[in-house]
């Protein structure tokens, strides 16, 4: 077997195996060493491509908002399209019924005027005729008189004269005591006769009006709808609105509404319209941030609905936090989500900003407050409703600790799901798949217990002594101090000599392996093999007065994932 | 061709002393270093055993080497193997079953043999617990053994030089590991010089010999009755003046083991010296388990992830 120093350089593919980031290409190593690459920065090809994928998809989801905004513009241009002819068709309409209203008057008043008119007129000449006629006879009598007058003259015979003159002026006597009526009858002149447009002008004016133009204002009612309480119980509430549109506020969110309407004009007031029904969006939800959980790759929220009455459905939305920033960028948005809770994947070794949305058929509520999440490692807390009374949760709610002991089994008051003889206390439940890792700290005489358990593990017995939990033991005994590795009550025969302070436990679902290590010295002290028929809980015990300190959402050290 | 110059025989590289002398031609049979006895693919490596003239046994040694698939790209890291009394080269490397974790971890495994052969000392052959097939990992001191019996500087020195000579190996990454005597010799090797290896096992060692029936019989052969030369390779006595150097030790102890019983192998005393002097061990007694090597079988992968956790950092 040969051995040349220089074999590591011989590769016989040309293939690239690196990428550069200063000239954003991919290299091989070989030119990073020696090569033009050398005072640039490189990574791995598998972080190049991540970085790129990452670039895409966000371009990409930009792309999808944009598409999603055109095509509702879109659909928007489309509606008022078929409004605008919708709205012509309707002024047409009204613009010829009134014209025509108008039209029709206007000949009407024309026709009757013209009548009148020609009643004056004959009124007028009749008048005339009788008084031309009347006129007439006095001119013939007037004449006959004047005849008369001169016949007299002519006449020699005295007594005749006198006979005559005395009849005639008798006759001009009653005549001239007749009062002539000179004075004319009738005036040329016809009355002045203005057709009254009074009307004509309101007639005019509506057609330049829709129809409802008389309306005075409308009433807006509305009132709660539930299936509860009977919907004669409800109030009901009502604006006066002068627009044909009007915007509610002050309702209750996640509750149906029935509105209604009414014109109202100086005649009084219309039937009232037909009952539109709305629903109003839900309230937020409020982010349950103290159980929330996370590990390097997922995590699970909970949250409660912040609705008294169910909602349809709720919506997670990310952001995934880069130096800070991007907190309002929404990275990915999970929808359709039936319980308050969801288990999200996630990135390791990043920050996100996660929150909630309910969703009903009024649309979606507001966002909730976020809870921030780091996938640095696995987070659980501590399920201080399994604790054993005498056992006590810190505040930094990572520190456990016991005082005196009398006795464990005494009659303290305890809780359905606490620990009532092993001073023990779970933490929630990891309920993701991989590996995780957390770390206790003790002091050197510290006797305690620390492992995992199944949920339904026994509230009355001890860690390690049924077949629902695995735990490290430690107690000292007057000659040495004794580790046990307890499963079902039995342990392997292990000694160990350097007492570790710090343990590092590391559980591997995919493995199904539970290890613990001396951190101090990176020592592995022991591995259960034992296929996990369900997610497990971390667990901790005192058995004498003391503390433990816990850690997580932290990574293990790059020793112990090797193992 | 001028003769072979007596300066060959010390222990030094004998290319550094050729090419310092001028030789020219050099006389195959004791310059070609290595002979390859066998070779067998295994888990797409080679389980190779070679041959070579040893300089401090002063005879041909075999020794049985494991090649991973990780050695024809790259330099690899050495785990050294040592049996127990009457093995050879062979038992490890047809017993075991430690290839596949060899392989997937990426170590080469070398396993010496547990004495010098074929030297003609009389009285080697009398018992399988001294002489042949016993080296116990010390240099003897006593005749007839003084001359070939310097198996401790043979695994310590000689091996090492060997394999990184001639095989992909990076010679800073070294772990040592036995059963029983070889448990024995990891130990006592890793005391004695610390910093050597990054990290130590061993399989039901004895780790008290200077107590044991065992230890009484070789050190006593071997070294005479000085005890300050047997406290010297004896682990429990090494580990109260190790200094505080990073060892992670790991021991599997059958607990049906017919020679823990009979008071051969003495952990208990190793691991009280261990706890006072705050050498991390982790001692392991496994209910059931016998000496054999169906018992080194079932833990062998164990104790390659021990060793690759070191190697491999």
């Amino acid at each position: 077997m040969q051995n040349e120093p220089t074999c590591e350089l011989n590769s016989k593919e040309e293939a690239a195996d690196i990428y550069c980031s200063t000239c954003k290409t991919p290299i091989r190593a070989f030119d990073k060493l020696f090569g033009n690459h050398k005072d640039h920065e490189v990574t791995e090809l598998t972080n190049a491509a991540e970085i790129a994928k990452e670039e895409v998809h966000k371009n990409m989801c930009k792309l999808e908002e944009q598409i999603g905004q055109m095509e509702n513009v879109a659909s928007h241009l489309e509606e008022i399209f078929i409004t605008v002819e919708e709205n012509f068709g309707r002024q047409e309409q009204n613009f010829e019924m009134r014209c025509n209203d108008v039209m029709q008057t206007l000949a009407q008043r024309y026709e009757e005027k013209l009548q009148d008119l020609g009643e004056e007129k004959k009124l007028k000449l009749e008048a005339l005729y009788g008084q031309l006629v009347s006129c007439g006879k006095d001119l013939d009598t007037c004449k006959d008189l004047m005849e008369t007058i001169q016949e007299l003259c002519m006449e020699n015979k005295k007594v005749d004269f006198i006979k005559a003159a005395v009849a005639l002026v008798d006759r001009l006597e009653k005549f001239l005591k007749k009062d002539l009526d000179l004075e004319l009858s009738t005036l040329p002149d016809f009355e002045d006769r203005a057709i009254d447009f009074s009307d004509m002008e309101q007639l005019m004016d509506s057609i330049n009006t829709v129809p409802d133009d008389s309306i005075e204002c409308y009433q807006l009612y509305y009132k709660q709808v539930s299936d509860d309480t009977p919907s004669e119980e409800q109030a009901e509430l009502m604006t006066k609105v002068k627009e044909t549109y009007h915007t509610v506020t002050h309702l209750v969110p996640n509750t149906q509404y029935e509105f209604w309407v009414s014109a109202l004009n100086a005649s009084g007031i219309s039937p009232a319209s037909e009952r539109a029904v709305y629903v109003t969006a839900p309230s937020p939800p409020i982010i349950k941030s103290q159980e929330s959980q996370s590990c390097e790759n997922a995590a699970l929220i909970c949250w409660e609905s912040g609705n008294i009455n169910p909602v349809e459905s709720y919506t997670v939305e990310l952001s995934k936090v880069t130096n800070g920033e991007n907190g309002d960028v929404i990275t990915e948005s999970i929808v359709g989500i039936p319980n308050c809770e969801a288990l999200i994947q996630l990135q390791p070794r990043h920050s996100y900003l996660i929150s909630v949305r309910a969703v009903n058929m009024g649309g979606s509520s507001e966002r909730s407050e976020p809870v921030s999440i780091h996938t640095t490692g696995t987070y659980f807390y501590l399920n201080e409703d399994s604790a054993h009374p005498l056992l006590s949760v810190l505040e930094d709610g990572f520190t456990i600790a016991c005082s005196e002991i009398e006795n464990p089994e005494c009659d303290l008051p305890s809780r359905d799901n606490s620990f009532t003889r092993c001073i023990a206390i779970l933490g929630s439940m990891i309920p993701f798949q991989g590996k995780h890792y957390w770390e206790v700290e003790v002091e050197e005489d510290m006797e305690y217990r620390v492992g995992v358990a199944y949920e339904n593990t026994h509230r009355q017995g001890y860690l390690g002594a049924n077949n629902s939990s695995w735990c490290l033991r430690h107690i000292v005994t007057p000659s040495r101090h004794k580790y046990e590795f307890l499963h079902s009550g039995t342990t392997p025969d292990i000694r160990i000599t350097v007492p570790p302070k710090r343990i590092g436990i590391l559980l591997d679902y995919d493995n199904w392996k539970l290890s613990f290590f001396n951190l101090d010295i990176a020592q592995h002290l022991y591995t259960f093999n034992s296929h996990f028929q369900h997610y497990v809980h971390p667990c901790f015990a005192l058995e004498r007065p003391g503390f433990m300190r816990i850690h997580n959402g932290i990574a293990a050290p790059t020793s112990i994932a090797l193992s | 061709m001028s003769a072979i110059p007596q300066q060959l025989h010390l222990r030094t590289d004998y290319n550094l002393t050729l090419a310092a002398l001028g030789a020219e031609t050099p006389a195959p049979a004791k310059i070609m270093a290595l002979k390859q006895i066998s070779s067998n693919k295994c888990f797409n490596g080679f389980q190779k055993v070679f041959e070579h003239d040893s300089v401090e046994l002063k005879c041909k040694m075999k020794f049985g080497i494991y090649l991973p698939p990780k050695a024809e790209s790259g330099k690899c890291a050495v785990l050294y193997w040592l049996s127990g009394l009457t093995c050879t080269e062979q038992n490890f490397i047809t017993k075991a079953g430690f290839h596949q974790a060899a392989a997937e971890h990426g170590l080469i495994i070398v396993a010496p043999d547990t004495s010098p052969r074929g030297c003609n000392i009389e009285g080697e052959d009398e018992s399988w617990d001294f002489g042949t097939g016993a080296g116990f990992y010390v240099d003897a001191t006593e005749e007839p053994w003084k001359t070939n019996y310097r198996t401790y500087s043979y695994i310590k020195d000689e091996l090492p030089k060997l394999i990184n000579a001639n095989f992909p190996t990076d010679p800073e990454r070294m772990s040592i590991f036995g059963h029983s005597m070889g448990g024995h010799g990891a130990l006592i090797l890793a005391l004695k010089n610390p910093g050597k290896y990054k990290s130590v096992s061993a399989f039901a060692p004895i780790c008290n010999p200077i107590q044991c029936p065992w230890g009484k019989k070789a050190f006593g052969g071997y070294l005479g009755s000085d005890l300050s030369k047997w406290e010297a390779y004896d682990a429990t006595h090494l580990v109260k003046s190790y200094p505080d150097s990073h060892l992670d030790i790991l021991i599997d102890q059958g607990k049906d083991d017919q020679f823990l019983s009979a008071g051969q192998l003495l952990p208990d005393n190793f691991i009280a010296a261990c706890t006072e002097q705050k050498i991390p061990v982790v001692f392991r007694l496994q209910q059931g388990y016998d000496h054999s090597y169906f018992f080194i079988a079932t833990f062998v992968n164990d104790h390659i992830r021990h060793h690759a956790k070191y190697l491999n950092a």
